[in-house]
């Protein structure tokens, strides 16, 4: 059962619902969301609550729910 | 010395109740990376009384970082001077009873006796030199305190004996950009990307965080230290730790 979520962007504060299949994940919905706001190459990693969410896990291994509120954050590598 | 200590470098140290300063003055630390971080988290280290430092960076000094490098100096830019023995050079100056044994090198050029260091400060500015630095300091059982900078962001990670290791916090679009240089200038290659945005507050503020969690490590205040991953944005005034756990496929655990 798909399942829809929102996805913050944490450098402009702007939205993204998306629609999740129980196999889609954490990394596919980082590329999607950053595809969708035209960002730069580069790390980024998503967050829920004070959890940062592996990349390889699934939505259904993360334990994601309906009208959940993600949040895409850039990984900073710069020195 | 009289009672006020004020002959003494280390009296204002002594008078911080967790801080072992002993152990800290007898300390040997690698600092990889002598841009932003590493100029400040040098400074740092020399400040608190770490006893000596072993500093690794290939790079020269560019016009563009002087903006946020604390010893870098335009003489520096236009001799093309290395990174690495100019902070050691001035961070000497700044407390001479520290060694800095500067090394002209990538990191992964380098064969270091790992046994010596008491705590790694990854100062990078590219994720593959990272991992390497992440998976040696693990393999050897050295505390590794990571950083890295972006404008007004920030990030913070330390990695300990157990827990979570800096690549349990990557994914997919960490390796897309795996060898990909952030910041710092000086080699002579091209960019695919323009450079980085690079403020010396935001650099300053994170190099101090992450000395001061390696300070915790040497004074045996292991129990203190951030444990997850510290994100820092200060145009939002927040700094979130997010609670990271084991990744069970990461090649660094479980072996």
């Amino acid at each position: 059962m798909t399942i829809e979520v929102t996805i913050r962007n944490a450098e402009n504060g702007s939205n993204l619902n998306m629609e999740l299949e129980p196999h889609t994940t954490i990394e596919d919905i980082i590329e999607g969301a950053a595809e969708f706001w035209n960002k730069e190459a580069g790390a980024y990693v998503l967050r829920r609550g004070k959890k940062l969410l592996k990349g390889q896990s699934t939505v259904m291994d993360a334990g994601l729910k309906n009208e959940d509120v993600l949040e895409l954050i850039p990984d900073p590598e710069g020195g | 010395m009289g009672q006020s200590g004020e002959a003494d470098r280390w009296d204002r140290s002594r008078r911080v109740g967790w801080l072992d300063v002993d152990s800290v003055l007898r300390s040997h630390c690698l600092v990889v990376g002598a841009g932003a971080l590493g100029n400040e988290t040098v400074k740092n280290l020399v400040l608190s009384g770490v006893g000596k430092v072993t500093l690794v960076d290939m790079d020269h000094v560019e016009l563009s970082n002087l903006n946020r490098c604390l010893f870098f100096s335009d003489v520096d830019a236009s001799g093309r001077v290395a990174k690495a023995g100019v902070v050691a050079q001035g961070a000497m100056r700044l407390s001479p009873h520290c060694e800095i044994l500067p090394l002209v090198s990538r990191i992964e050029d380098t064969d270091l006796d790992w046994g010596l260091f008491d705590v790694v400060f990854g100062c990078l500015d590219n994720i593959k030199a990272r991992l390497h630095l992440n998976s040696y300091s693990r393999h050897h059982g050295i505390p590794y305190v990571d950083a890295g900078t972006d404008g007004s962001r920030g990030k913070l990670q330390v990695v300990l004996r157990e827990g979570p290791c800096l690549q349990c916090s990557m994914n997919r679009s960490h390796y897309q950009v795996l060898e990909r240089r952030f910041s710092c200038t000086g080699e002579d290659f091209s960019y695919y990307e323009p450079p980085m945005a690079a403020e010396v507050t935001t650099t300053a503020t994170m190099a101090a965080m992450q000395v001061k969690e390696g300070l915790k490590i040497i004074s045996n205040k292991e129990d203190g230290c951030i444990r997850d991953v510290m994100f820092y944005d200060a145009l939002r005034n927040e700094t979130l730790v997010l609670e990271l756990e084991i990744d069970e496929d990461c090649p660094n655990h479980g072996m």
